[in-house]
């Protein structure tokens, strides 16, 4: 029987990024997938990054993950979004080589030397003494391992749509995982069901590319990873379309073949990521809705127009397709399609993603109800993380609010309901003037090289980096200009005499480039690394409001300090209200701040909690 | 409900009583609770209050009953503080404020300027995490105005809260003049022609005279400053500091002046001019013994006579309209009567006010989010919890958004 100290269940992104950072904290990992040449697949849109993601994809690179070297290596666009607005929310998003990205993490997961890649349908997680001990692979063959993380994405209990067409599958064409969620349930879990959906995929040469809008990347290359080897694809352009008023007619003519709305689909789809037959329905009055074409790679014609999934019958997408400006003509290699799926309410998992029910297994990516690769790698690294740490006994690695989208993500899961697939957005975060791209490393470094997720040599050259910022802040302080000199300047500077380089950094609209070559008037005062140049100015830039928020973060981590033990009782509090009492025994806050963030649960049960806990931690300390 | 006796432990009869036994769990403080009914007369009720306490019970502390309450989750943290106005009001108009308070109009008022400021936000949030889909960019005038609205809004809260404090601690008049102006005779007189609110405990643990009067439904608490003065130096300096103390603290002050002494305007003026900073208003006395025509007097001096109650009247009157002004700017029911929340609207206040300051600085969007943030934070310190979901559900309930 095969042995490991940690058994990934799945080679999506989540997977990939447990099995790895398991491996470089130096235990033996084995990822178990259906399809060994399948890993990190895009199943959905050809991209990594965007608004709130790519915030999470810098995190998971800070804290030693693959999915920014990947994407860096594999990118055929990059952009970043939120240009116009400050540098806190600026976004890379970058379109993928579908199949190299897949290849290049195929490649680095094989070349491991702690990493085993087992082809294989997981059926069942083994427990023994309430502790899980490996699993069992649907050829009977049983594997060990002293913990596991299941990654299962949309494969648990999969069921396609497409009409009145049902397939089950966790994806187009690859069968579905029905034991294992049985299994789950038999073990106690919650089991609900979550909807997705994706739209056709296009042959690129039957487009008219003509009547699209290009959209070209930007130059130089945004890159995600500081350990990117800039060893890069072709670049492509995006194109951009629209809907027209025969595609609202075509498509409202037939909303009740879709089983969106013919009650053949009963679970909830995202918001965020509507059908177009839900667009339609519910803007009646939005005549046109944009459609991106995004290639799905360079050795491939096949793209993906974003913005236009769909469960309709294969007919009506073809008709409702060719009434899309540029796609008179186009041919549908795979149509569009809304996929079910199981998955486990994360009440039912702590801040460590580790199963309250079975220890010593996580849960990650969609089987908590996430949606989004970046989402789901994150949660797959934190998982991998931990459950290294349990098998070594030691405290779980958890981030709050205040440190970091991880912590945001994690602690809104474990606290609020899942009505939704859940996916980061930029105003999930109270604290998101601090929590930026260029800062990922300021916030993780250090846990990363706790933790061993990166190596020493790659901690120190960052800890330069942090000396040599601050450096650079100071000297953008000290230093003052002439007002009079400033006339090239876009903004007007309303000061009399003198100005110091800060005041103009902080000046709304005005980036590091627009002082640039007043630097250089300076000979080589300044750094000459870009880099550190524009972590400076934007550290200068938010400082008088992360300074504002910072009364706030301290009330914040003073209720995160007051932890609630993990078997403690609201059975006997008296004068908890019930809606308060069966949500806080559900959710199992963590800390009193957790439980201040959980539904329903009102100022006054918040008191009597904070004075029973009172009670309760001094009787236990005593 | 049952009845019966009150007897005391030498069989004596005391009164004839109902009483009302309420079991944990549905008494207001989740505890088991008894209530008894008995007659009216505050000897009969200092009696039973006496043997209850000698069979071993103990008076509650102030506020203790809400404490119970709020702690055995009956009621939440905006409720408990208004019970607690509501136990401290002791006439009608603050019972009136406390109890709209109670059942959440101001309540739902605060909440309704949140929700516009979620809605504000919303859109802006929609324009920085939906850059790519076609949210409507924000119309800085537009914006402007709103945010003046709300701010306008904010501000005529926190300009209620002096009202509000009149309305739950009284409205408080101070009577001042010179020796033998006849301050003592004044309040006596007010006191009888207004029902005394508490009993009558002169000199006993108190250095002056303070009284609860209801004037029209305003509880007002009438201060006889005369009750400092003392015999000998030092006792007199003393007293005169703590006179002036009380005047300070006053929100009127009546300055009576004997109309009968040489140059009484001229002096009055001299005496009240430092007393620029309450409001005062100057009454001659004893204008029963001077001819009604002789009588020069500044203006808005009021006239009477504590003898023969001449023009008591109309001061009650002045004071009155003194009273109305104090709490004129008040919308009915949206009184602020605690000092949190006063902090709290004003914290909000001061970040609108700093995102007015980044409109029109042209910041980005992220730092006027951020400004809009802290105000609604700061009001749902009063209404409740803020969840960024409601700002997610704003923005998906009204753009369409999502690729």
């Amino acid at each position: 029987m095969q042995d490991f100290d940690v058994i990934v269940v799945g080679g999506g992104h989540a997977g990939v990024e447990a099995a790895l950072a398991v491996a470089r904290m130096g235990k033996r990992a084995g990822l178990v997938s259906m399809d060994a040449g399948k890993l990190a697949l895009m199943s959905c849109n050809p991209a990594i990054g965007g608004i709130g993601k790519s915030q999470l994809v810098k995190e998971i690179d800070a804290l030693g993950g693959l999915m920014g070297e990947a994407i860096d290596a594999t990118g055929i666009q990059f952009r970043r979004l939120n240009l116009s607005r400050g540098p806190a929310v600026w976004s890379t998003r970058v379109q993928a080589d579908r199949i190299g990205y897949n290849q290049y993490v195929v490649d680095r997961l094989e070349h491991h030397q702690n990493i085993e890649v087992v082809e294989g349908t997981v059926v069942a997680v083994s427990v023994e003494s309430g502790k899980a001990c490996g699993v069992v692979l649907e050829n009977g063959e049983p594997l060990s391992s002293k913990a596991v993380v299941i990654a299962s994405g949309t494969f648990l209990g999969g069921l396609i749509h497409i009409g009145e067409k049902q397939i089950r599958a966790g994806r187009m064409g690859e069968k579905a995982a029905t034991e294992l969620s049985e299994n789950l349930s038999g073990l106690g879990f919650e089991v609900g069901r979550l909807k997705t959906g994706t739209p056709p995929r296009l042959d690129g040469d039957s487009i008219d590319w003509s009547k699209c809008e290009r959209q070209e990347g930007e130059e130089p290359l945004p890159l995600f990873s500081y350990r990117s080897t800039r060893e890069l694809f072709k670049q492509t352009p995006c194109h951009l379309t629209r809907t027209t008023e025969k595609t609202r007619a075509k498509v409202s003519a037939n909303f009740e073949k879709s089983p969106i709305f013919s009650g053949q689909i009963k679970s909830t789809g995202p918001r965020y990521c509507p059908s177009i037959e839900d667009k339609f329905y519910r803007f009646k009055d939005k005549p046109s809705h944009q459609i991106f074409l995004e290639p799905e790679g360079n050795g491939t014609n096949e793209i993906y127009p974003n913005g236009f999934a769909t469960a309709l019958p294969e007919d009506v997408q073809r008709e409702a397709i060719h009434t899309v400006t540029g796609l008179e003509e186009a041919v549908i290699t795979q149509p569009g399609y809304a996929i079910e799926y199981d998955y486990c309410p994360a009440y039912q998992v702590d801040r460590s993603l580790e199963t309250r029910v079975v220890k010593q297994l996580y849960f990650a990516g969609q089987i908590n109800g996430t949606s989004g690769y970046e989402e789901a790698a994150a949660l797959g690294l934190m998982a991998g993380v931990n459950a290294v740490l349990a098998i070594e006994g030691e405290p779980a690695f958890r981030l709050d609010r205040s440190q970091a989208y991880i912590g945001v993500m994690i602690d809104d899961l474990t606290t609020r309901s899942t009505t939704e697939p859940y996916r980061m957005f930029t105003s999930r975060a109270e604290y998101r003037l601090a929590l930026r791209e260029d800062n990922a490393r300021d916030r993780l470094a250090g846990y990363a090289h706790q933790y061993g997720l990166i190596s020493q040599s790659e901690f120190e050259i960052f800890q330069d980096m942090i000396l040599n910022t601050e450096n650079e802040v100071k000297k953008l302080r000290s230093t003052r200009v002439k007002v009079s000199r400033l006339t090239d300047l876009k903004v007007k500077i309303t000061k009399k005499d003198k100005v110091s380089l800060a005041d103009i950094l902080k000046q709304p609209g005005i980036v590091l480039a627009d002082i640039l070559p007043l630097l250089n008037e300076f000979d080589s005062m300044f750094s000459e690394d870009r880099e550190v140049l524009s972590r400076a100015a934007i550290q200068i830039r938010y400082q008088g409001y992360i300074d504002k928020q910072e009364r706030e973060i301290q009330k914040f981590r003073k209720q995160e300090a007051v932890l609630i033990p993990s078997d403690f009782s609201y059975t006997d509090i008296l004068g908890l209200k019930t809606e308060a009492r069966e949500k806080l025994s559900r959710f199992r806050p963590g800390t009193l701040g957790q439980a201040t963030r959980i539904e329903g649960v009102t100022a006054g049960d918040l008191a009597v909690l904070a004075v029973n806990l009172k009670r309760h931690n001094a009787k236990s300390g005593q | 409900m049952r009845h019966g006796h009150v007897v005391s432990g030498s069989g004596k009869v005391i009164d004839e009583t109902l009483a009302v036994f309420m079991p944990a769990g549905r008494s207001y403080t989740g505890l088991d609770q008894a209530e008894i009914y008995c007659h009216g007369g505050h000897q009969v009720v200092r009696t039973i209050l006496d043997l209850i306490i000698k069979s071993g019970a103990r008076p509650a502390e102030p506020g203790e009953f809400t404490k119970l309450a709020f702690l055995s989750g009956r009621i939440d943290l905006s409720k408990a503080e208004a019970v607690g106005e509501l136990i401290a009001a002791s006439t009608e108009a603050s019972y009136e404020a406390s109890r709209e308070h109670l059942v959440g109009e101001y309540s739902e008022y605060v909440g309704s300027l949140r929700e516009r400021l979620v809605s504000i936000l919303a859109e802006i949030e929609a324009s920085i995490d939906f850059a790519d889909d076609e949210a409507d960019t924000i119309d800085p005038r537009h914006l402007n105005k709103t945010l003046d609205e709300i701010t306008g809004r904010i501000d005529q809260l926190v300009a209620t809260y002096e009202g509000g404090r009149i309305i739950r601690e009284g409205y408080r008049v101070a009577i001042g003049g010179r020796p033998n102006a006849g301050k003592s005779s004044l309040f006596n007189a007010l006191l009888k022609q207004e029902r005394a609110l508490v009993d009558h405990e002169a000199g006993t643990t108190r250095d002056y005279l303070s009284e609860w009067v209801d004037l029209d439904g305003y509880a007002v608490n009438l201060i006889d400053t005369a009750g400092v003065r003392g015999e000998g130096s030092q006792v007199e300096k003393a007293g005169q500091a703590r006179s002036r103390e009380l005047v300070a603290k006053a929100d009127l002050v009546l300055w009576l002046a004997d109309v009968t002494m040489p140059d009484w305007q001229d002096r009055s003026a001299a005496d009240i001019r430092d007393l620029e900073y309450c409001d005062i208003l100057l009454v001659g006395n004893k204008i029963d013994l001077v001819a009604n025509s002789g009588l020069v007097c500044p203006d808005e001096t009021c006239l009477i006579s504590c003898l023969t109650r001449d023009g008591l009247n109309k001061l009650r009157g002045l004071i009155f309209e003194y009273i109305n002004d104090s709490t004129r700017n008040m919308i009915s029911g949206q009184i602020v009567t605690s000092a949190r929340h006063r902090n709290c609207l004003e914290l909000a206040g001061r970040a609108l006010e700093q995102t007015k300051l980044a409109v029109n600085n042209g910041e980005s969007s992220e730092v006027l989010a951020f400004e809009i943030r802290r105000a609604v934070e700061a009001l749902a310190e009063i209404t409740g919890q803020i969840y960024t979901e409601d700002i997610l559900e704003e923005i998906f309930s009204r753009f369409c958004i999502g690729k």
